[in-house]
């Protein structure tokens, strides 16, 4: 009787909603029990990330990169910066020695880029002034390095350029820990220890991949097909390296050794890609008219590279500035604070690494280390090294 | 013809019988997100805000109910 009197009492029963929201958790418990296993998979690897951007990029990686760039828009939009402000007073020191022109010899007939004309006047010391970026390295010194401020309107954003002699030196791609996903030379995921004697310069890739939607060729063999119309970095077996819109089908000739395809190409014939804006030719990445950390690579006019990389740029302000450096083709690279790196050894040995803005956000070991994502070493070609 | 009554069932027999149901409803809520989502990321970064909130949700309720308890004994 007790029991029949207790079940006829309302308060017993679970109200409708309370049923409802425990039905909802029980859901949410059952989705969290794979994507928590997923995730500790993940986070088990060895990473050189802290957990918050791991756990980003894991999200990104599953399914949810539409998701993190529609945030990081919000993020970036809200965040934007205000024009104006300010004048700069002096600007961060790149480079170890006097400019080169006035330390060059005169009978160096090799080409050395000119200075970046200043947009902004007065202009500040040593601004479009490019500087050697390791020390003792001769009157034809294989990377040179400079900073200008490259938008009247943000007097205070400043970007780092880095101007890469091909004749002396030799691009290798390099696989990180986890981009490209499939791989089957992985590799050290950092410069490798054996190179480092040769190390000049290290500097980001492009996007992962799966939200590149586009190709990559890896010491000759195809990892991902590659994607007419889209701008490549390509190195041929014969050691040269190029920027080029690629138009060869899924895969790539004999001849090609890596090519990294990224975007469409954001400079090309010495021009802007007149189609800069928004569009789905961009993938699904932060909107090209966000202000974020932005890197780029292109080729100048004698198939040098030029690196380029600053603070709050849209797709066209980091284009404008790989044009004014001198770059006649050029595609975007790796966007966001986590992923942006250039990095120069001002000694032999991967000696004193130095960031080239002083406000990356990663440190200047960054590639001395196992890597996430894959990167691009500059080495001296044999016979083209340090002369100190 | 013999009519049948409802069995009767003890309020601990009613409350695990709605559990299983609410179970099952819940598996298949999430076999069904599991499968249209894009990927187990998106599961994630949706479930776990909506699973921290409920168990506080529930936390809250709980708490203010201790609380109502304690002030109606000391009254």
């Amino acid at each position: 009787m007790a029991a029949e009197r207790h079940s006829r009492r309302p308060a017993e029963r679970v109200a409708p909603w309370r049923r409802a929201r425990r039905v909802v958790l029980l859901a949410a418990a059952i989705c969290l029990l794979p994507a928590a296993v997923s995730w500790v998979r993940t986070m088990s690897r060895p990473h050189n990330v802290g957990p918050g951007v791991a756990t980003v990029e894991w999200v990104r990686a599953h399914g949810g990169n539409g998701l993190v760039s529609q945030i990081e828009n919000w993020y970036y939009t809200l965040n934007a910066p205000s024009k104006g402000g300010p004048p700069l007073k002096s600007l961060p020191r790149v480079g170890v020695t006097a400019d080169v022109a006035a330390k060059t010899p005169a009978r160096t007939v090799a080409y050395r880029p000119p200075r970046i004309a200043p947009l902004i006047h007065p202009a500040l010391k040593g601004e479009g002034v490019w500087r050697p970026a390791a020390a003792h390295a001769g009157p034809e010194p294989a990377v040179l390095l400079t900073t200008f401020r490259s938008d009247p309107e943000y007097p205070q954003f400043v970007a780092g350029v880095a101007w890469i002699d091909s004749r002396r030196t030799h691009l290798a791609y390099v696989p990180g820990l986890a981009e490209p996903p499939e791989i089957s030379h992985r590799g050290p995921a950092e410069v490798p220890t054996a190179l480092r004697r040769r190390v000049v310069a290290t500097f980001n890739g492009g996007f992962p991949l799966e939200t590149s939607n586009a190709g990559l060729v890896y010491r000759g063999e195809t990892i991902a097909p590659m994607v007419n119309g889209i701008a490549t970095l390509v190195e041929y077996r014969d050691g040269r390296v190029d920027i080029v819109r690629w138009e060869h089908g899924d895969n790539p000739s004999r001849h090609v050794w890596f090519a990294k395809q990224n975007l469409p190409p954001i400079v090309y014939g010495g021009r802007l890609n007149p189609n800069l804006s928004d569009g789905p030719e961009w993938g699904a990445t932060v909107n090209n008219a966000v202000r974020v950390w932005r890197s780029g690579i292109g080729i100048d006019g004698h198939g040098n590279l030029i690196y380029a990389a600053a603070n709050y740029q849209t797709v066209g302000s980091l284009a404008e500035i790989l044009k004014r450096a001198g770059a006649v083709r050029a595609l975007e690279l790796d966007i966001n604070e986590d992923w942006t790196s250039f990095i120069s050894y001002r000694r032999p040995g991967a000696g004193e690494p130095s960031n080239l803005l002083p406000e990356m956000f990663r440190p200047s070991t960054r590639y001395l280390t196992p890597d996430e994502r894959d990167f691009f070493a500059v080495y001296l070609r044999p016979g083209k090294g340090w002369s100190g | 013809m013999e009519r049948v009554t409802p069995r009767r069932i003890t309020p601990g027999a009613r409350a695990r019988r709605a559990l299983l149901v609410d179970a099952i409803l819940a598996a298949a809520i999430a076999a069904l997100a599991l499968s249209l989502a894009a990927g187990l990321g998106v599961v994630g970064f949706f479930a776990l805000p909506v699973l921290a909130l409920g168990l506080l949700w529930i936390g809250a309720e709980r708490a203010a109910a201790g609380l109502r308890r304690r002030r109606r004994a000391r009254a």
